[in-house]
């Protein structure tokens, strides 16, 4: 059977009577890619947290195979779940492979000694994602896109069957914003021990193009909708979601959906006066 | 090559270990002290071996004890908030608890509080309360819920480190005129520790601490890379924090409590330590340990050899610890981690 992480009606707030989001069904299954797209401050990136047990919901339950994800033990829900944070920054320097390591901790003894079948697994999954010829290399001397390979690959070293990963190339040029999405897409459909990944984008071309579904998190707080990106990513929905007018149309190789933003109308007097020191001048801004 | 480089520095520290033994004021002939041994004379007729066993020794074993302590603590809290200036000093631990120490010396001797509270010495107890309620209130000024500020930690700690001195200058201006030059020497840090009920303290007091600190190494190896990695890794990240802040300042004031304020310790070993052993906490605590054993029987030795006439070791350890703080803020390593 398939392992599926599921969220059924969950709501969370960080302080009472304001809720982040309410009511939410979510869910990712072993093989499939699923996007998780809103504005700032919809709420993703919390119910990602939510999701990988990392925040109690309030209300409604997650459930990782039909059980409550509360009732596993941190190393058994760690060797189920894997989360990659935004942003992670590490304080001392370690190399590579020793990165990568790392993610054995849910399989290890008390001692976190790595035994034989803990660097097996470390090989193959520096394998998978191509970094083996990084493996002596400093981790803080890597390129931003080595470095989210390398994370990817200590996050798949715990073998877990889901990956939860928020906003993995936020901080990524174009280039390599693609070369991670293959990366997850090839995760995913690796046949029997394909992952379920679920991810945070801001990027929505990427995420209709790598993503078997999307979840859009509106700014009311509750999920818009979510399906295949032809049902999600339409005008209506995402000018909604954004609060914002928003189009769409295809891209004219791929076929996928290309989305961007309208500037905001300029009002009359500030749209000629000189853009001081420190101001961004205004432009159409795409959404990449 | 990492191997012998560690060997090496385990090597050293066992070298001054024995140096520690062997030198001081009093000139020790180890010949005759191996004879007296092996003659099994009476102490009266023993002098050399009397020196080594009933002053070097206790001597010894207290800098030892300590400098593993105030390391080990040290290498600790850098783990725990990631920034390799936290230690006992720099967050204020080590001059709260000496505050504490000073305040339980007073009390006792002017007020008459007894000298042994839930069964535990009072001066211990009140070292003990004060470095806690320091270390809480430090880390409560630079957490925002689940970050703390590397900046406002170190500013915190230094802050309450310099209420903490003013507070021991209060308790110094009330005491007793006939205590303050005892307690003024203690206040400078000294491992002259007669006998070795002072020993047994600190050995009470550090090693099952140290004990718990050196089981939290693989848990401090997924913290340098954030908490929330660590977390969904399934470290359990408030109890890490918890027990890393009560048990490195209850070592840190059981130190204090016995020979004094020794500053800088917890900074420099950790940090030398870890440019052989590499981050993995696994060695580099066990390794800074060691070396900080050795490392403050080496300041002893100074102390007792080279500078004049029994200079206080916590000097030693201000003047090797101020300059190298001052190359570290230089070099600027840390700048990335204060985002």
């Amino acid at each position: 059977m398939k392992t599926t992480l599921e969220a059924e009606s969950a709501g969370f707030a960080y302080e009472p009577g304001r809720p982040v989001f309410t009511g939410v069904d979510a869910s990712v299954s072993a093989g499939e890619v699923v996007g998780l797209v809103g504005p700032n401050g919809s709420g993703k990136s919390t119910l990602l947290r939510v999701m990988c047990g990392l925040l109690r919901p309030l209300s409604g339950t997650v459930k990782l195979d039909g059980r409550r994800l509360g009732s596993y033990k941190s190393n058994e829900r760690a060797r189920r779940l894997a989360f990659l944070p935004q942003a992670v920054n590490p304080a001392f320097a370690l190399s590579v492979f020793e990165v990568v390591c790392l993610g054995r901790y849910p399989h290890m003894g008390a001692f976190g000694t790595l035994r034989p079948h803990d660097r097996e697994a470390a090989e193959r999954v520096m394998r998978d994602t191509e970094i083996e010829h990084l493996r002596a290399r400093d981790f803080l001397t890597l390129s931003g896109g080595e470095r989210q390979r390398v994370l990817v690959a200590s996050i798949l070293a715990q073998e877990p069957q889901i990956l939860l990963l928020d906003e993995p190339t936020s901080a990524l040029d174009v280039h390599h914003q693609i070369e991670v999405f293959s990366l997850l897409d090839r995760l995913a459909r690796r046949g029997e021990g394909g992952y379920g990944i679920l991810v945070v984008t801001h990027d929505l071309n990427l995420a209709a193009r790598f993503c078997d579904r999307i979840l859009l998190l509106g700014r009311n707080q509750a999920m818009l909708a979510q399906g295949p990106h032809a049902n999600v990513m339409t005008e209506s929905l995402l000018s909604q979601a954004y609060g914002a007018p928003i189009r769409v149309s295809r891209h004219p190789e791929t076929g996928a959906p290309l989305v961007w933003a309208e500037a905001p109308e300029q009002p009359a007097e500030t749209g000629s006066r000189p853009a001081k020191a420190g101001e961004r001048p205004s432009r159409r801004r795409g959404l990449r | 090559m990492r191997r012998s480089a560690i060997a090496s520095l385990i090597a050293v520290s066992a070298g001054m270990v024995a140096l520690s033994l062997v030198v001081g004021t009093e000139q020790i002939d180890l010949g005759q002290a191996w004879r007296e041994w092996r003659e099994g004379l009476p102490p009266e007729q023993a002098p050399m071996l009397g020196i080594i066993l009933n002053q070097r020794l206790p001597r010894t074993l207290a800098a030892l004890i300590v400098g593993c302590g105030l390391a080990l603590a040290g290498a600790a809290f850098q783990a725990m908030l990631r920034n390799p200036l936290a230690e006992p000093y720099t967050l204020g631990v080590a001059s709260a608890g000496a505050f504490g120490a000073w305040t339980a010396t007073v009390l006792i001797g002017a007020y008459g509080l007894p000298g042994l509270l839930l069964g535990l010495p009072t001066v211990q107890l009140l070292a003990f309360l004060f470095a806690e309620a320091d270390i809480i209130v430090v880390y409560l000024l630079a957490a925002h819920r689940d970050r703390v500020s590397p900046s406002v930690l170190l500013l915190g700690g230094i802050t309450m480190g310099m209420l903490a001195n003013g507070g021991i200058l209060f308790m110094r201006y009330v005491a007793d005129p006939n205590r303050i030059v005892m307690m003024d020497r203690w206040l400078m840090g000294g491992v002259d520790v007669l006998g070795y009920r002072p020993v047994l303290t600190l050995l009470a007091g550090v090693a099952p601490c140290a004990v718990i600190l050196l089981a939290q190494a693989p848990k401090y190896d997924q913290l340098g890379f954030g908490t929330e990695l660590a977390a969904g890794r399934g470290v359990n990240v408030r109890l890490l924090t918890g027990v890393t802040f009560a048990v490195g300042s209850l070592m840190t004031a059981v130190a204090v409590s016995v020979v004094g304020t020794i500053a800088f310790v917890g900074l420099i070993v950790p940090h030398i330590v870890r440019s052989i052993t590499g981050s993995r906490h696994r060695l580099l605590l066990p390794v800074s340990a060691v070396a900080g054993g050795g490392f403050l029987c080496f300041c002893d030795i100074i102390a007792r050899k080279i500078l004049p006439g029994e200079t206080p070791i916590g000097i030693v350890t201000t003047l090797l610890g101020g300059p190298f703080f001052l190359y570290l803020l230089l070099r600027r390593r840390f700048t990335d981690w204060d985002a």
